[in-house]
């Protein structure tokens, strides 16, 4: 697995080396999100084996950015690489936009699974993750959602 | 923003994608359905959802909050719980999710993610079992999100009147408590228009206190 962006500050690269090689030098989930602080510790995240295998052991390298209904969608300007089959097919539901919530649902994997994959998808430029600007959504936008919920039957 | 689209170049890869240009994504907006097991919740979801409820499964590790073992302040459990969500599309660039989430306060910790960017919550409840409520109800009150109290009339019984019931969680006045019948969209949608409602009322006073 390759990581184009792996010089891209926002999206340090992350080792893809196997679980049991990566224990001593990277703690599990080496990327953690600093905005939690209540965040328990990685070593106490038991998870099924074949998670981790999934992830290369991450159990919590999911970027706060990427929330359950994130879209995500396929970036066009992708170049060809070899992909694990979860991630093919990940990208492979992302031709139409669709969040991440989805996408674990139909693939029946694991949320934070899910989170870890399209994050390094997303670094290595395979798919565009649609953040949102402003966190907390405005009144116009609560307001269409209004009108649009009165409309239905 | 660190998603560019160039939907000019279009690049053979592994992607089984079929579009020649993706279509903008919608603006996504989620309202959380929590209350205890049995409650009605995924009812809620998929009355309505344009889809059938999906199923996502999340691992989470906890703290066991509220457990009565002060001894014990740094237990910590792993889970894997089951979130049922839908989908209702507003319009081309705009999508409402609604997930429905187990209330148990072990679950805080999914939580956090969850509530963030939400608009707002409805809280199921059953008059059976009204206490099953109480972590959801305490936890929206702490993180600053609008909710509402919908008693989920089972076949239009409630065994106590809303009022009892507000009087029970011991709601600020400003919180809604209404009923419900999650069987029917009409009533769902209801529901969720004044928890829409409020979590306007918060969006245009955040807006005018941060000019």
């Amino acid at each position: 697995m390759t990581y184009p962006d792996s010089d891209d500050p926002a999206h340090p690269a992350r080792p893809s080396v196997r679980p049991f090689l990566q224990s001593g030098q990277f703690p599990a989930g080496g990327y953690r999100p600093a905005t939690r602080d209540a965040e328990p510790p990685a070593a106490e995240q038991t998870s099924g084996l074949r998670p981790f295998v999934i992830t290369s052991g991450r159990t919590d390298g999911a970027d706060p950015d990427i929330g359950m209904e994130t879209q995500v969608t396929v970036n066009p300007a992708a170049g060809p690489v070899r992909l694990s089959p979860e991630m093919r097919a990940i990208v492979g539901l992302c031709g139409e936009p669709v969040s991440v919530a989805e996408i674990s649902a139909r693939l029946r994997l694991h949320l934070g699974v899910t989170r870890i994959l399209v994050g390094d998808l997303r670094a290595a430029g395979q798919l565009d993750v649609h953040v949102l600007d402003n966190e907390t959504p405005d009144p116009e936008t609560i307001m269409r959602v209004i009108r649009g919920l009165r409309a239905i039957t | 923003m660190d998603y560019e689209q160039s939907p000019d170049r279009h690049v053979g890869t592994a992607a089984v994608g079929s579009g020649d240009r993706p279509k903008k994504a919608p603006v996504p907006v989620k309202i959380i359905v929590a209350g205890g097991f049995g409650v009605g919740k995924t009812t809620t979801v998929g009355a309505i959802s344009e889809i059938s409820p999906l199923t996502t499964e999340a691992e989470m590790t906890s703290a066991a909050v509220g457990i009565d073992d002060p001894g014990q302040a740094t237990m910590k459990t792993t889970t894997t719980i089951a979130m049922d969500f839908g989908v209702l599309t507003i319009d081309q660039t705009l999508k409402l999710y609604i997930f429905g989430t187990p209330g148990q306060s072990r679950f805080a910790f999914m939580w956090d993610d969850l509530i963030k960017g939400a608009l707002g919550a409805l809280v199921v409840v059953d008059t059976n079992r009204i206490d099953d409520c109480y972590p959801a109800v305490d936890y929206f009150e702490r993180a600053g999100l609008p909710f509402v109290v919908g008693v989920n009339t089972f076949n239009g019984q409630m065994s106590y009147s809303l009022d009892e019931v507000r009087w029970a969680l011991a709601v600020r006045e400003d919180v809604p408590v209404l009923s419900f019948d999650a069987r029917f969209r009409g009533s769902v949608r209801d529901a969720l228009l004044v928890v829409l409602d409020q979590a306007l009322d918060k969006a245009i006073r955040q807006k005018s206190s941060y000019p």
